[in-house]
């Protein structure tokens, strides 16, 4: 009973975090909303027994990339309470993206439960509930074996990110103070 | 029918995050609620790694839950990417409206 509160809990905080992120004007509150929608996640995460996926989801996302949004809108001025003013032709284009939005969610949630309705009913089978997993080690003892090549193309990955960020940012800081910048 | 344990209930919010995810980015003029709407749309696919691997039908399987880690990973690597050429747009133009910009260096 309280499992089944929980769970709804989070479907609804994430749901909801989801729409304001994508709809509210004020960009402060969407990133807000969006933290909201990525702890729900995190909480769903629980529910399908992937504690370390919730760990990192709260560390990287939470932590990380969230902070690093909420520090951008802050950075870029005039976004706290700016109305911008919206032509009549993007106002319709806003609404043909929502009618695209809503076109991709029917037909993905059609696909996808359709697909997840066999599956459930196949494993509604007495026996066939699979046991808890110790998740934690068997993601890190296949990260190092059957998924090595892929982990250290991620390595490679954030240490490009790294120096191309530092990279790009100090480019145009020496652009910007005078001198040509340099390709 | 839509229970914690129940494939179902997982994939039905993945997908509303990902139409979410498509209407920010398809809406939004603002670069960072363009960003928001791309880390929408890695969150429902790395959610929908985790519920398939956790409902296989052969019993729970950890790969499920180690490429949601690596959509995880990518998802970190874009938004620095991505709020670092904000940054140097902002620094040129003063201004980070996807409408507006049209160079990156000054």
């Amino acid at each position: 009973m309280i499992e089944q509160a929980l769970f709804w809990t989070c479907c609804l905080a994430t749901l909801a975090g989801a729409i304001g992120a994508a709809t509210v004007r004020n960009l402060f509150h969407a990133a807000l909303l969006l933290g909201l929608c990525l702890a729900g996640v995190a909480g769903l995460y629980l529910f399908l027994e992937a504690s370390y996926l919730a760990c990192i989801q709260v560390i990287v996302y939470i932590g990380g990339i969230l902070v690093l949004t909420l520090f951008a809108t802050l950075f870029s001025s005039d976004i706290m309470g700016a109305v911008q003013r919206t032509p009549l032709w993007l106002r319709l284009g806003g609404l043909a993206g929502a009618a695209l939005a809503s076109l991709v969610a029917g037909r993905l949630a059609q696909f996808a439960i359709a697909n997840a309705a066999g599956i459930d009913r196949q494993r509604s089978a007495p026996g066939s509930v699979p046991d808890a997993i110790d998740g934690t080690r068997a993601i890190g003892d296949l990260l190092v074996t059957s998924w090595l090549v892929p982990f250290l193309l991620a390595a490679v990955l954030l240490t490009a990110t790294l120096v191309g960020a530092v990279a790009i940012v100090k480019r145009y800081r020496r652009g910007a103070s005078g001198g040509a910048p340099r390709a | 029918m839509l229970s914690p344990d129940s494939l179902s209930a997982y994939l039905a919010v993945a997908s509303v995050l990902f139409a979410t995810g498509v209407l920010a980015i398809t809406t939004r003029r603002n670069a960072i609620g363009v960003l928001i709407g791309l880390e929408l749309m890695l969150n429902a696919a790395a959610l929908q790694f985790a519920a398939y691997g956790r409902f296989r039908l052969e019993g729970a399987d950890i790969q499920g839950q180690t490429a949601a880690v690596f959509v995880i990973v990518v998802a970190a690597a874009e938004a620095a990417i991505a709020l670092a050429l904000l940054f140097a747009v902002y620094r040129t133009s003063k201004d980070i409206d996807l409408e507006q910009t049209r160079e990156l260096r000054s």
